[in-house]
């Protein structure tokens, strides 16, 4: 069954898979963008950095499985059983190649797993704020231990960027718990890593720009610039003024380093 | 009534700047401050007293497991109840109990468990219990796989001890190709099954379909009869039993003194180092991602359920409350009686060596209990004391 709700600028998609529902945001026209999210800005909802991608590109944003407004799928629980689902989802869509792929933190390194996997689907892959690779003595911060208000300080560099949470939103409070609970059921240990991630990077074909967060509390530099160093003619490019969750922090700054980046490549190709 | 001498084992010796420098003492709390000369002295104090209390006539003696906490140093029960299994030979030694979700190996849990059934002359309980929050990063274990690994350890566990012929068990969190523990228990079928519960609807339920005896975790008495109301109704509704008290447990700290008012004013330091300081969990520890299942978080965020934080509440309160028992051994055993006839359970855990108490202070405590308390019990509700008790 598919369900579609359309607005001025993005649908709204509930589809069965054979895993479960999966909830997919869909907007803009050109090359079409897959973009994979972390959870600074909450999944399951067009935000500002899809809105500012959809002036170039069709943004195709669906909520990992367990995550936002997708199912909890049992089967899954590593992050290469999300590679395949994403395969699939690539397939059903008719996504053979010249896929832009976007991934934001526990996103990112979801991005850099399917580029490692298919590496002749995807023209571009940006990691932005990505997790994935293990350094030991610099994993990212043990965001699970933390209160609600530690991890708002942790994601946010300027404090008045924080969202203020109603107490008594239950559904709000809900989806955090969901959301965490997503991160964790893939990325509690390893610690948001796939340990065999770093050595198969040669493989990756596509662009590939690196977005650090200037005041990043999360994710150490050591692993952007590991994946910088592992990536062949990897760009890195530095977003000042924010946090680790730069699509939530930065959103336009955010959205046009990606613009910038990906609009490039397409130049290039043509010439 | 049976009456359980139920300890925790905590490390009470904090520094005089605690409270400024560490907001729990679990998991990161350094072990620094773990003295070794007075944790030895610690552990031979503790066992001494769990030995007395078979002296004492108590009908049970129980030891549980903990890891990185000065609220507890027992990581290994088995190693406890196996200390106690020679030097005692009348009450049932409960280990209450293993956290069979935060272990790698359920194997183990069932070798030892069926070990220490012979060392104890078949006097063993067995205890399983899911782990505390911070135990799932203590241990490094998925806590999104809490509840799941918690029902399918059991069910290996039991179905080791039951099986005579060896038998394969693969699933996505474990793989064993042969399975066929040596020692098999004493006990027919194993020894009694007893799980700590807090109330989730699905964990009464599957304790019910199982006969397990239930025990309360620290809760308000309100809370605790709800629980134990739930697990009579699925006994009776959904598996056709009648749950009688013999399947309800009830623990809670326990101080007697000479009079009421004594009473309180002598617990209230212990209680309070309890329910203040040593219960605090590390922030954000207390529920990591998935511990409690999705569908349960949604129905109580729904609900808009919130447990009475205990942290800062006065002894007067948590009197009132229902969460300990303190007074005269009068009050006390008078209590005991209301309470299990209202709650209908049949097991009582006394905390008796309670968070800071001292060491003397304890020894009165536990005598207190055992000579005045117990017996005034035993008697009002016609119970035979222990054949070997004073």
């Amino acid at each position: 069954m598919t369900s579609t709700q359309a607005t001025a600028n993005h649908e709204d998609t509930q589809f069965d898979t054979h895993e479960g529902v999966v909830h997919l945001l869909r907007g803009g026209t050109g090359q079409p963008v897959l973009y994979l999210h972390g959870i600074g800005a909450p999944p399951g909802y067009w935000n500002a950095v899809h809105e500012g991608l959809s002036r170039s590109f069709d943004v195709i944003a669906p909520d990992h499985p367990g995550f936002g407004f997708t199912d909890v799928m049992d089967d899954l629980d590593r992050i290469d059983d999300v590679v395949y689902h994403y395969l699939d989802l690539l397939d059903r869509l008719g996504l053979q190649q010249d896929v832009h792929l976007v991934g934001v933190s526990f996103g990112g390194w979801l991005a850099a797993e399917l580029a490692v996997h298919s590496p002749d689907r995807f023209a571009s892959l940006v990691l932005a704020a990505p997790v994935g690779i293990r350094i030991p003595g610099h994993l990212p911060t043990d965001f699970f231990l933390m209160t609600a208000k530690q991890q708002g300080q942790a994601l946010f560099h300027d404090p008045a960027k924080i969202p203020q949470v109603d107490p008594a939103d239950a559904v709000t409070a809900f989806q955090t718990y969901k959301n965490l609970t997503g991160v964790a059921r893939f990325g509690w240990v390893p610690f948001l890593s796939d340990p065999k991630l770093e050595r198969r990077l040669y493989r990756v074909k596509a662009r590939t720009l690196v977005i650090e967060a200037e005041h990043d509390a999360v994710v150490p530099r050591e692993i952007t610039e590991r994946y910088a160093a592992s990536i062949t003619n990897a760009q890195r490019k530095t977003l000042s003024g924010t946090g680790h969750a730069l699509d939530a922090e930065v959103p336009e700054a955010f959205s046009k380093a990606v613009t910038e980046f990906l609009s490039s490549g397409e130049e290039a190709s043509k010439q | 009534m049976k009456f359980v001498f139920f300890h925790l084992m905590p490390y009470p010796y904090l520094p005089d700047d605690f409270d400024e420098k560490y907001t729990s003492m679990s998991l990161t709390y350094p072990n620094r401050h773990f003295d070794p000369e007075k944790g030895y002295e610690l552990y031979h104090r503790y066992l001494d007293q769990l030995e007395w209390a078979e002296e004492l006539g108590f009908d049970g003696i129980a030891v549980n497991e903990h890891h990185q906490t000065s609220y507890g140093i027992m990581p290994s029960p088995n190693i406890m109840a196996a200390t106690l299994a020679r030097r005692t030979s009348r009450a049932q030694i409960m280990v209450l109990g293993n956290a069979i979700p935060i272990r790698d190996n359920p194997i183990r849990v069932a070798e030892e468990i069926a070990m220490l059934d012979h060392l104890t002359s078949g006097r063993l309980a067995c205890g399983f219990v899911r782990g505390i929050g911070w135990e799932y990063f203590a241990q490094s274990i998925n806590p999104t796989r809490s509840a799941e690994r918690f029902f399918e350890a059991h069910d290996l566990i039991l179905k080791s001890w039951t099986e005579t012929e060896p038998f394969e068990w693969v699933t996505r969190n474990y793989e064993y190709r042969y399975v066929n523990i040596w020692p098999r228990p004493l006990q027919k079928p194993y020894p009694p099954i007893y799980m700590a519960g807090s109330g989730t609807p699905d964990t009464m339920r599957w304790a019910a379909k199982h006969h397990h005896v239930y025990m309360s975790v620290i809760a308000p008495t309100q809370s605790i009869k709800g629980w134990f109301n739930g697990y009579r109704k699925a006994a009776r509704e959904e598996f056709g039993w009648e749950a009688g008290p013999d399947r309800f447990g009830w623990v809670t700290p326990t101080y007697v003194g000479e009079t009421d008012k004594k009473a309180v004013e002598e617990a209230r330091g212990p209680i309070e180092w309890y329910f203040h300081k040593s219960l605090k969990q590390p922030p954000g520890a207390g529920n990591p991602p998935g511990y409690v299942p999705l569908g349960s978080m949604k129905a109580a965020l729904e609900k808009g359920t919130r447990r009475i934080p205990t942290d800062s509440m006065p002894i007067e309160d948590l009197i009132k409350g229902g969460y300990i028992l303190v007074g005269s051994a009068e009050t006390v055993a008078e209590r005991i009686m209301e309470l299990g006839e209202d709650l209908g359970f049949g097991t009582l855990g006394v905390n008796l060596a309670v968070g800071s108490i001292a060491e003397s202070q304890a020894k009165e405590n536990i005598e207190a209990f055992a000579k005045e308390v117990m017996p005034k019990v035993r008697k009002e509700m016609n119970d035979a004391p222990p054949e070997t008790s004073l």
